[in-house]
């Protein structure tokens, strides 16, 4: 996800700020969660403090999502509108509230333990508002004003999808007992992503409102090469994608746990499995982003 | 399970088998008609051809255990890196073939 922002951000220079703003997020948030799952003993610790690195983490995450709250406040109140006016501004406030509300518990409360669960439990949910969060404002900012909410159902599952898979590939890096069954759960969600929110939601649009709105703009616009060659190869090569996803999902589902644990040559080989399946979905989202923007701009002329 | 690639063997023939149909039905237009009529637009004939092939392979590699031992489904690194190979191949066909056809227009 970070690298198909980066992509798409060195596509639309206006779009940097944006892009920056959610690749340092996403960055500490799973700096976060990974050292939160060190703390929890899911994956292997490092070496140092782990409390203190997850607590500084937290803070510096904390301090970051206050900041950038306030920097998209400042956008929205540039172009007179409110902030709360914009589903991205409303799921930025929860994020933010719900760091708060992380962050202030943990820093203030001397026994902690009662509080733990419901830490673990809110510090995992923010994971996919954040991605949530951050495929909307891709959406705002690239896509919207050319395709319908089809489209934007279509790009948060590809976040999601996206996210789930990094969890794969977190639970096959770091074995612990409990990852073979973690990992079943995330390629089940991944194959349901892929499958519902990519494949039929993103194909019903591309053969209802693509075809008969964007694809004439585009090909009648300066660029008719972004419909000849990205989105013809695009909706080709994603076809692939289901195939790879369920593939995973169901080696994943009926693999021994023993093998699991004891064979890290199996385990590197799911990993790459879906360090592929990774790449296709990040592909995807850089293609998706220059055939929207494109659209939009035709359609602006 | 010994031969759980079984999934993965099946997925980068599938995923060959159908990157070879895209490319001839992108080189071919009587292919792509064809491919169009079948279901009313060739991009869903092609995703359910992917489909049929994934179960026809799954169902061929896990009924034959002389399929399974003759493509070697146990080894899990070669199949994972046959899929990737394959996959990655197929990707770069259909975009120089795309290429090629829109440098040619």
């Amino acid at each position: 996800m970070l690298l198909a922002i980066g992509g798409i951000a060195l596509v639309y220079e206006r779009w940097v700020g944006h892009a920056l703003i959610a690749i340092i997020g996403l960055v500490l948030m799973i700096y976060v969660l990974t050292t939160g799952a060190m703390l929890k003993g899911r994956i292997k610790r490092s070496s140092g403090n782990v409390f203190k690195l997850h607590k500084r983490g937290g803070i510096y995450f904390g301090a970051f999502i206050l900041g950038s709250f306030g920097y998209g406040l400042w956008i929205r109140l540039q172009h007179g509108e409110s902030i709360l006016s914009s589903i991205h501004g409303k799921l930025g406030l929860i994020i933010l509230l719900i760091v708060v509300l992380q962050l202030i518990p943990s820093l203030f409360l001397k026994n902690r333990t009662r509080y733990r669960r419901l830490h673990k439990i809110v510090g995992y949910a923010l994971a996919p508002i954040l991605v949530i969060d951050a495929s909307w404002g891709l959406h705002d900012g690239v896509i919207a004003g050319t395709k319908s909410d089809l489209v934007l159902l279509h790009s948060i599952s590809g976040g999601l999808a996206a996210l789930a898979l990094v969890w794969i590939l977190l639970e096959m890096l770091h074995p612990t007992d409990r990852s073979l069954a973690r990992a079943r759960i995330a390629s089940y969600f991944a194959a349901f992503l892929v499958t519902a929110g990519c494949w039929i939601a993103g194909g019903y649009n591309y053969l209802t409102v693509y075809g008969s709105q964007v694809k004439p703009v585009i090909l009648t616009g300066p660029h008719p090469w972004v419909h000849e060659i990205v989105m013809e190869a695009k909706e080709h090569i994603f076809v692939f994608l289901p195939i790879i996803a369920f593939a995973l999902s169901i080696t994943l589902s009926v693999l021994d746990r023993d093998v699991f644990l004891s064979d890290a040559k199996y385990r590197r080989a799911l990993a790459m499995i879906a360090c592929l399946a990774l790449f296709m979905v990040l592909l995807m989202f850089l293609m998706g982003a220059i055939i929207s923007d494109t659209g939009k701009t035709g359609m602006e002329v | 399970m010994k031969e759980s690639a079984t999934f993965i063997a099946s997925a980068a023939i599938t995923i060959f088998f159908t990157g070879c149909i895209v490319i001839a039905h992108d080189a071919s237009t009587d292919f792509k008609q064809s491919l169009a009529a079948f279901t009313g637009h060739h991009w869903i004939s092609v995703s359910v051809i992917t489909i049929v092939l994934f179960m026809l392979f799954l169902g061929l590699l896990l009924g034959s255990k002389n399929a399974r031992k003759s493509l070697r489904v146990y080894d899990i690194k070669l199949w994972s890196t046959a899929l990737i190979v394959v996959t990655l191949l197929m990707m770069l066909g259909i975009l120089a073939e795309l290429v090629a056809r829109y440098l040619a227009d």
